[in-house]
């Protein structure tokens, strides 16, 4: 596979890398959420990526456009928690930005996720360091254009995004939350890393999984 | 009439405060949709289904959404982006329960849309008056005692300064019924007088509280008014007159609560 653009069908197999990644880690991120959330953030997004995978699967799109479309709208009917608008408004707004294409190359594919982000802040007002997704892909995103900068395609700027967001993710541990429902906990969320940090690094990973193999 | 919707995790607690709401109000209430849960008996939001439960209520004079808390507001926010509707939609961040009440009866009035969240963003005054007393947080005891004060419900002119209104019509009776102003006599005041051309405004007497605004049922039940206490109507306005007379018949009557 070549791995200077992303294709429709690795799109579409980042989705299904990302559905198997938070299956996997499903235990994971209830432990996460049950510390300082409602302990269902596992359980919404493997639901979640479940009929993303199934929509995506039964009605397959043509164009990137469409496709991402496809995924938020079903990630907002399907997840149930905060995920589903946070998630649903992070796909959307990619489709939007991406466009009727079959094909993404590096800068693309950045400007659409940094557009999904934007979308994200003012869905949830999230800024840096309330302990939110946003603490990870913001890095993974700056992280993600310096590298593109410098001339790099899809998979090394996907590496270089997740060794960001990972180091955000890790990063939101001290922190105490000031969005959702860790915040009730004020001082006692602090000590735990951000479910929502966690998922969104998951995201990047298998980004890199799927352009790297 | 304003249409209502009501955002919950739960389908069973949407369900049940419409419910309750619906006991004030009678047999035609305003349009009323609730979009709770997601998905297949999943505990939830889903802003399609706030989205669609805003077109269903949705008929020209604007839509008035309460939501729970957390997704539910989120999910809310987003369906402002999948409506269809061109109505002026507003999320308020009254109280789910005590917001609802108010606003089904005064919508059931007739009231705007401005009106309906004004008085449900003020739902909590009546309770954090009649707990004020109770100790609590500091922050709530101090939040207890502003709102009271500001509640537009509150907002009416006082009774002295409209004196030189030549319509102005004053008359003191005292309540009969035994449970005094509670929610459904409250409620029964609002709806006698929608519509009336007169401004009325209530004061316990005996306790002296008020003046509220026969417009608002939480402003009413704010004076927490009992049995025996002397309440003042003052009313001004071309039927000033006419509003008065209802109230003081409702009032004798006992709100319809007196054993017969």
């Amino acid at each position: 596979m070549s791995t200077s653009t992303i294709s429709l069908d690795q799109l579409i197999a980042w989705l299904s890398r990302f559905r198997d990644l938070v299956t996997e880690k499903q235990s994971y991120l209830t432990e996460l959420d049950s510390a300082i959330g409602d302990a269902d953030h596992g359980a919404n997004m493997v639901r979640g990526m479940n009929a993303v995978v199934e929509k995506i699967g039964a009605e397959p799109a043509t164009a990137a456009d469409a496709l991402l479309k496809s995924v938020g709208m079903t990630l907002v009917t399907s997840v149930g928690g905060a995920s589903g608008p946070l998630y649903g408004t992070l796909f959307l707004r990619m489709g939007v930005n991406a466009g009727p294409v079959t094909e993404l190359d590096a800068a693309a594919l950045g400007a659409a996720l940094r557009a999904g982000l934007e979308g994200v802040v003012a869905r949830g007002k999230a800024e840096a360091g309330d302990k939110t997704m946003f603490d990870a892909i913001a890095p993974a995103l700056d992280a993600w254009d310096v590298a593109v900068a410098d001339g790099a395609d899809v998979a090394a700027a996907a590496s270089v995004a997740l060794t960001a967001a990972d180091k955000g993710r890790l990063a939101t541990e001290p922190l105490v939350a000031r969005k959702g429902r860790a915040s009730y906990l004020g001082e006692r969320s602090a000590g735990h890393i951000d479910p929502g940090a966690t998922s969104s690094t998951l995201l990047f990973q298998a980004l890199v999984d799927t352009v790297s193999s | 009439m304003i249409g209502i919707v009501v955002v919950s995790h739960s389908p069973a607690l949407a369900q049940a405060a419409v419910d309750l709401a619906l006991e004030m109000v009678g047999e035609t209430p305003p349009p009323i949709a609730i979009a709770a849960g997601a998905g297949d008996g999943i505990i939830g939001t889903d802003a399609v289904k706030v989205a669609a439960a805003i077109d269903e209520v949705a008929s020209g004079e604007g839509v008035l959404v309460f939501m729970d808390l957390g997704s539910a507001v989120l999910s809310s926010t987003m369906a402002t982006e999948f409506m269809t509707t061109t109505d002026e939609v507003r999320l308020t961040d009254a109280p789910f329960v005590e917001g609802l009440i108010a606003a089904i009866v005064l919508a059931n009035a007739g009231a705007s849309l401005d009106e309906v969240d004004r008085e449900a963003r003020a739902a909590m005054g009546a309770k954090q008056s009649q707990l004020a007393d109770q100790g609590g947080a500091p922050d709530a005891v101090a939040a207890a005692a502003a709102p009271a004060a500001e509640t537009p419900a509150m907002d009416a002119p006082a009774a002295d300064s409209a004196s030189a209104d030549p319509t102005e019509v004053t008359v003191e009776v005292p309540l009969v019924n035994p449970d005094g102003l509670h929610a459904r006599p409250a409620s029964l005041i609002v709806q006698a007088l929608a519509g009336v051309d007169a401004k009325l405004t209530i004061t316990d007497v005996t306790a002296g509280k008020g003046p509220v605004s026969g417009n608002s049922l939480i402003g009413i039940m704010s004076l927490g008014a009992a049995k025996d206490h002397v309440l003042k109507f003052t009313a001004t306005g071309g039927s000033a007159q006419e509003a008065v007379d209802t109230l003081v018949t409702m009032t004798g009557e006992g709100f319809g609560e007196l054993a017969s």
